[in-house]
């Protein structure tokens, strides 16, 4: 009973490996290579010239690394602000033309981002808001927004109004309510969302590079020119940069929302 | 002086399109409940009691009427500044919160310091037999020590009022019991008035000081237990009270006549020519034995015995009188020689038959 089940986990695991995990082997490989040619299988000469490039001050990727979680925080913070209330109206709430406000919500989903940045742009350019960190925090808000809204519509799917009625005959005004009673129950979802959201901005080429104009620099506007023809191994280390930061972030948030539960437990064992 | 007064609140819900029949809408309510006082809404399930109750809380909001606490005007008060505490039919704790905070909660909410509502909260706690329980998650508590938590929760604030809906109707037979028992020594103890939402009869009567009967939207009947027991307005009452033996007839020069004339007697002259409709409690008919003298302001019937059950100590004897099975519930002494097809003398005390409108 017991070895086909290990079996089945071992072969899980090594595909998971060869999906995930592959992928990086020659891509650190090629970061410290110096010079990897057709058709040897593995580089002629190691080099940190790339790291050396890659982690130096002149090249800027520090102040891009800011400006990347600098804009996928702002978004996040902007789209839990607007997510929870618009979630909360279209859960709770039956008004005529809700399926035209969930459409608009989700299209950016399924509208390929680049059109609608097209007509920003231009409302932008005349705004003043190209160029700017805020334009485009702006414009990373409608490819984000959406996974927000779904991830904080089904926690409120299983908040009962019963439970806000209950706190409310209990004395609990507004935003007491909201704070003791609706929020716990959101905050995976929340998790949930935010998580998406900074992983999505923090992706963003095309959106970044029409509205920052080349101005705002995050990394993906620092690591494309890279991939696209320039040097291989520094494109292999802003890779490398770029995933390790994604996943510090979401490591990052896992902790503490765990931090959260522990503390939460730990003060009430005390008390 | 802090009664509660319901001053013809109304609610009306509008038909949707969706559904088939038509609008609910909740009649005219006025009712006053005193100080103190345990006041249960018996009603099937879906006759607005509910509707009345969130409508007292302020949950929902009423087409028009009034509500009064003493002098306090309540109808544009918001919910949670009526200081009333309301127990829902599931316990509804707050899963993320101790037992302890859980309690607290309504003091919090009052910004009491924390020292002293964990210590009311603990003492509440005691009070509903869950002493040492306070440092405990919800989930890990039975549903009936959820129920208990949650009857703490709503009375640690000394609300004015306590609503409770349908609350034990969740929890099996003998917790039910239990549960009934310790709200009433509470509810004694603390002085607490009470609204009870309930469509267990047994409940109502083992708790309330009055009972009001609804049914479709309507208030029927109010009062004492005993009092709309033995003297239910009309049919409906009657029949929600479990009154099965409901006998159709005409009321004319002092005479009772049943439909299919089975049943004929003299009447009190008191009693009009509207009230056609006979209701005979089950307990009140006896069995008469060979040697008794008849007695005077009884009335007299022979019947054939259908069939008996026997039911908690007792024995339900359905008799065939005419066209009419009477249901009679007769001592085990009484049952013992009665079998089926056997002809049967029965009486009624006079006073004991009720008669209401058709």
């Amino acid at each position: 009973m017991r070895s086909p089940r290990r079996l089945l986990n071992s072969i899980l695991f090594l595909l998971l490996f060869i999906v995930i995990g592959l992928p990086f082997v020659p891509l650190i490989l090629s970061s410290v290579s110096f010079g990897w040619q057709w058709p040897n299988v593995l580089p002629d000469s190691f080099s940190f010239r790339a790291w050396e490039y890659v982690l130096a001050d002149s090249s800027g990727t520090w102040s891009a690394v800011g400006t990347s979680l600098l804009v996928a925080f702002i978004v996040t913070a902007v789209n839990l602000l607007l997510a929870v209330p618009a979630a909360n109206a279209l859960v709770r709430n039956s008004f005529r033309g809700k399926w035209l406000m969930e459409a608009i919500i989700f299209a950016p989903i399924v509208i390929p981002p680049f059109v609608a940045v097209m007509g920003i742009h231009l409302t932008f350019l005349r705004l003043g808001l190209t160029e700017t960190i805020l334009g485009v925090v702006l414009a990373h808000i409608s490819p984000t927004l959406p996974y927000m809204v779904r991830a904080i519509m089904i926690s409120y799917n299983t908040l009962s109004v019963d439970w806000e009625n209950q706190a409310r005959m209990l004395g609990a005004g507004p935003i007491s309510r909201f704070v003791h009673v609706v929020l716990p129950h959101l905050l995976p979802g929340i998790a949930a969302g935010a998580s998406l959201s900074i992983l999505i901005s923090l992706s963003q080429y095309l959106i970044t590079f029409i509205i920052g104009s080349g101005q705002v620099v995050t990394l993906p506007i620092l690591l494309f020119p890279f991939i696209s023809g320039g040097d291989p191994a520094i494109a292999s280390a802003f890779s490398l940069l770029y995933a390790g930061i994604a996943v510090l972030t979401l490591l990052g948030m896992d902790l503490a929302l765990k931090k959260y539960y522990q503390n939460k437990k730990a003060a009430t064992a005390k008390g | 002086m802090s009664d509660l007064r319901i001053i013809n609140i109304e609610k009306q819900y509008p038909q949707t399109k969706q559904q088939k029949d038509p609008a609910f809408s909740l009649q005219p309510v006025a009712l006053t409940i005193k100080e103190g006082e345990f006041f249960s809404l018996l009603g099937p399930s879906g006759c607005g009691k509910t509707t009345l109750l969130k409508l007292i809380a302020g949950l929902i909001p009423a087409d028009n009427g009034e509500i009064w606490v003493g002098d306090d005007h309540l109808t544009a008060v918001a919910p949670e500044a009526r200081r009333f505490a309301m127990v829902f039919q599931q316990s509804l704790l707050f899963p993320h919160m101790t037992v302890e905070d859980n309690v607290a909660f309504g003091l919090k909410m009052q910004k009491i310091s924390k020292r002293e509502r964990l210590a009311d909260a603990q003492s509440m706690l005691e009070h509903v037999g869950l002493g040492g329980y306070g440092s405990r998650f919800p989930d890990e508590l039975s549903g009936g020590q959820q129920q208990r938590v949650a009857l703490a929760r709503a009375l640690v604030a000394k609300p004015r009022l306590l609503l409770m809906d349908e609350p034990f109707s969740a929890l099996d037979p003998s917790l039910r019991e239990e549960m009934r028992e310790l709200l009433r020594s509470v509810q004694k103890e603390f002085h607490v008035t009470v609204l009870f939402v309930t469509h267990d009869r047994e409940e109502a009567f083992y708790l309330s000081d009055r009972i009001g009967v609804m049914s479709e939207g309507r208030l029927l009947q109010i009062g004492k237990p005993k009092e709309i027991y033995e003297q239910p307005v009309n049919v409906e009452v009657a029949s929600f009270l479990g009154l099965k033996n409901i006998i159709r007839g005409t009321v004319a020069n002092n005479h009772f006549i049943s439909n299919d004339q089975s049943f004929e007697f003299p009447i009190q002259s008191s009693i009009q020519t509207s009230q056609s409709v006979l209701i005979i409690r089950p307990e009140t008919i006896r069995p008469v034995s060979e040697n008794m003298v008849e007695i005077l302001g009884c009335v007299y019937f022979k019947g054939v015995i259908h069939h008996k059950i026997f039911s908690h100590g007792y024995y339900s004897v359905k008799v065939r009188i005419g066209e009419h099975l009477l249901i009679c519930n007769f001592t085990s002494q009484e049952a013992e020689k009665m079998n089926p097809e056997q002809p049967i003398d029965l009486m009624i005390n006079s006073e004991d038959m009720r008669f209401v409108n058709g």
